[in-house]
């Protein structure tokens, strides 16, 4: 049985063309780029975050190497600490700034996107998304995209002054490399960023959840040092982690050292892969968690 | 008449915990919905009217696509609400948290063009519909401005507007004027009217504003504790009760008084509603006021009462609901068909 169709037909019946859908991405993020830059200095301030991070282990660095004594550098030490497969770096200042401002792409993408469903649940926006047509997965691309517009400024930035700041420089050879591993590490942190929303939208709190993941994120993804050093268990759990191998990925192609997956064939193959695999999974959590609370109380109720 | 709602065996259970001070988490199962059958047909204002938690707006919830019924299914504009949910919404305009649901740091404007988007309105359409609203509801003045900015009556206006930017066949106003001062509020129903009347829209309105639903629908639905008790024209549900007069009184009103007046002989029912100042009003529904009055005088004063105001009225829609559920339409009606400690899942 049906009821009978009305005569007056609203827009959006019949499937929407990729012009439609690339309108709902072009106006979501436009949207939230207009509503960052109504915030202001919010971006600047987010990029010197990972120069403020890189600084701490930099000059606990420095302080550990004169209490050493005997002229002991810091840079040597460093090397010495965490070589593998005989090859290491002394340039330990950029080795933490690469993995400071990797910690805050990967912190950006995935808490932008965390707020973003707490703020639309507390204000009641979520409800009205989920009152029109449109399919999430585009409403999302939008959010990503400007979370990733967002990421990479305060990566760029943060890369270009704290160069300065700590007098290294990043711009050799492997460059391009870096933003290879940069670029694809971005796919599966998509699907991470879909999981983590959902997890947000059902537990309905996002700062504590926030709070607690980032500082257990910095850890596995090892921003200032190498996996390596953790227990073998960790070093498991930590290599089946895309943003880790995206640090890695970075770190090694610039300061020319050893990668997680032997070389960067090997874990280019393994980011490759986890591009492929956790963005359809992150997007279906998304949606088997969304229908589970229509089922119950609601995506809107707060 | 086509019907272009069509309800069938709705039902809808949540799962609740409530904690009360010094007492165990207890679980509760709330029945929102129970086995609801309901036809809107095209072209009608629908009302949708009852207290507190009756199950209204989760009613509207399930016919949005927001919730998914526990049991029973509906069918919007045709189209299944658990099967064809994009074409459900499509086919949609929704007010339905008042103020909420916009983005504060877009302009009006802003707003309306985004969520223009989202309906797939194409931009040049788009933009010329979102002139078209601003002038209708005449949000000129304050459009450009972000809605942070807005007062309260203003974002109400906006929010009607969303409902109105893609051009939907069925409007969903959930409280529409609440906020609103009285001259707005006037003024919007004019333009639900008119939407109503010129444009055909079909519409679903909720209200526990009597008035409101006397003047806009053409049917209304009373529903109370998840079922739908009522349901006709208002005139109709009106004469329903013609049989009987009512006595409105208002005073300090004891206790006893409630009793004694409940039994003079032909009074059929007596609803209460307290005041916080002590005051207290009575609706005594009889047969014949005319004859009665004074007997009900007598027993009100004769039990201590300082009548303050009485007077015979005619029967309102909120008469019909008291004489149908023993209650006024101001009480809270949750209702908990199940309670148990212990955990369990369920909504906080």
């Amino acid at each position: 049985m049906a009821a009978q169709v009305a005569a007056s037909r609203g827009f959006g019946l019949g499937r929407p063309g990729w012009r439609a859908k690339r309108e709902v991405v072009r106006t979501v993020f436009l949207a939230r780029i207009k509503i960052i830059t109504r915030y202001k200095g919010a971006i600047l301030m987010e990029a010197l975050l990972p120069i403020v991070f890189a600084a701490m282990p930099v000059l606990l660095g420095i302080t550990v190497a004169a209490q050493q004594g005997g002229g002991a550098d810091p840079g040597d030490l460093f090397c010495a600490k965490t070589k593998i497969n005989n090859l290491c770096t002394t340039n330990f200042k950029l080795y933490m700034l690469l993995g400071a401002a990797t910690f805050t792409v990967v912190s950006l993408m995935l808490w932008l996107i965390g707020y973003w469903v707490r703020r639309e649940q507390e204000t009641g926006t979520l409800e009205s998304l989920y009152l029109a047509p449109v399919r999430r997965i585009w409403v999302l691309a939008g959010v990503t995209s400007y979370a990733f517009l967002r990421a990479m400024i305060a990566f760029v930035i943060a890369i270009a002054l704290g160069s300065l700041l700590f007098q290294v420089n990043p711009f050799n050879s492997g460059m391009g490399l870096a933003i290879v591993f940069l670029a694809i590490g971005f796919l599966p942190l998509w699907g991470l960023a879909f999981m983590f929303g959902a997890f947000i939208m059902k537990i309905k709190e996002a700062d504590s959840v926030i709070q607690v993941l980032q500082w257990i994120l910095a850890f596995l993804m090892g921003v200032f040092y190498p996996i390596t050093l953790l227990p073998g268990y960790m070093q498991a759990v930590a290599g089946t982690f895309p943003p880790t191998v995206m640090t890695d990925g970075v770190r090694a192609s610039i300061l020319n050292i050893s990668f997680i997956y032997q070389s960067a064939y090997g874990s280019l193959a393994v980011l490759c892969a986890m591009a492929l695999v956790v963005p359809l999974l992150g997007y279906q959590v998304f949606e088997v968690t969304e229908r589970r609370l229509r089922r119950k109380e609601g995506v809107g109720h707060y | 008449m086509d019907a272009i709602i069509r309800v069938e065996n709705l039902s809808k259970t949540f799962h609740t915990k409530e904690r009360k001070k010094g007492e165990k988490k207890k679980k509760r199962v709330v029945q929102a919905l129970k086995d609801v059958n309901l036809d809107v047909f095209v072209g009608e204002n629908f009302g949708l009217l009852g207290p507190n938690g009756a199950g209204k707006t989760t009613l509207i919830k399930c016919l949005t696509t927001l919730l998914l019924p526990t049991s029973g299914t509906a069918w919007v504009n045709g189209f299944n609400i658990e099967e064809q949910e994009d074409s459900v919404r499509a086919s949609l305009g929704c007010m339905l948290m008042g103020e909420r649901g916009l983005y504060w740091k877009l302009t009006g404007r802003e707003n309306l063009d985004y969520f223009g988007a989202l309906y797939h309105v194409p931009r040049d359409v788009r933009a010329k519909r979102i002139d078209f609203l601003i002038d209708l509801l005449k949000l000129e003045e304050f459009a450009h401005r972000t809605v942070e900015t807005f007062s309260s009556g203003q974002k109400m206006l906006l929010a009607f507007a969303k409902a109105l930017i893609n051009d939907a066949p069925i409007l969903f106003f959930d409280e529409p004027t609440v906020t609103m001062d009285v001259p707005t509020a006037r003024e919007l129903r004019r333009i639900v009217r008119a939407l109503n009347k010129e444009e055909g829209k079909t519409i679903v309105y909720t209200t526990h504003l009597m008035h409101e639903a006397e003047e806009l629908c053409d049917r209304v639905a009373i529903i109370d504790r998840g079922e739908i008790i009522a349901l006709g024209t208002p005139n109709a549900l009106k004469a329903s009760l013609v049989r009987e007069d009512i006595v409105k009184m208002e005073g300090i009103l004891p206790a006893s008084v409630v009793g004694k007046i409940r039994s003079i002989p032909g009074v059929r029912e007596v609803t209460v509603q307290a005041a916080p100042d002590g005051r207290a009003s009575l609706a005594v529904m009889c047969e014949n006021s005319r004859h009665l009055l004074p007997r009900i005088i007598e027993a009100a004063t004769g039990n201590g009462a300082s009548i303050e105001y009485i007077k015979p009225q005619d029967v309102t829609l909120e008469d019909v609901f008291i004489t149908r559920t023993g209650r006024s339409l101001a009480v809270d009606t949750r209702e908990v068909v199940k309670e148990g400690a212990g955990g369990g899942t369920g909504r906080g």
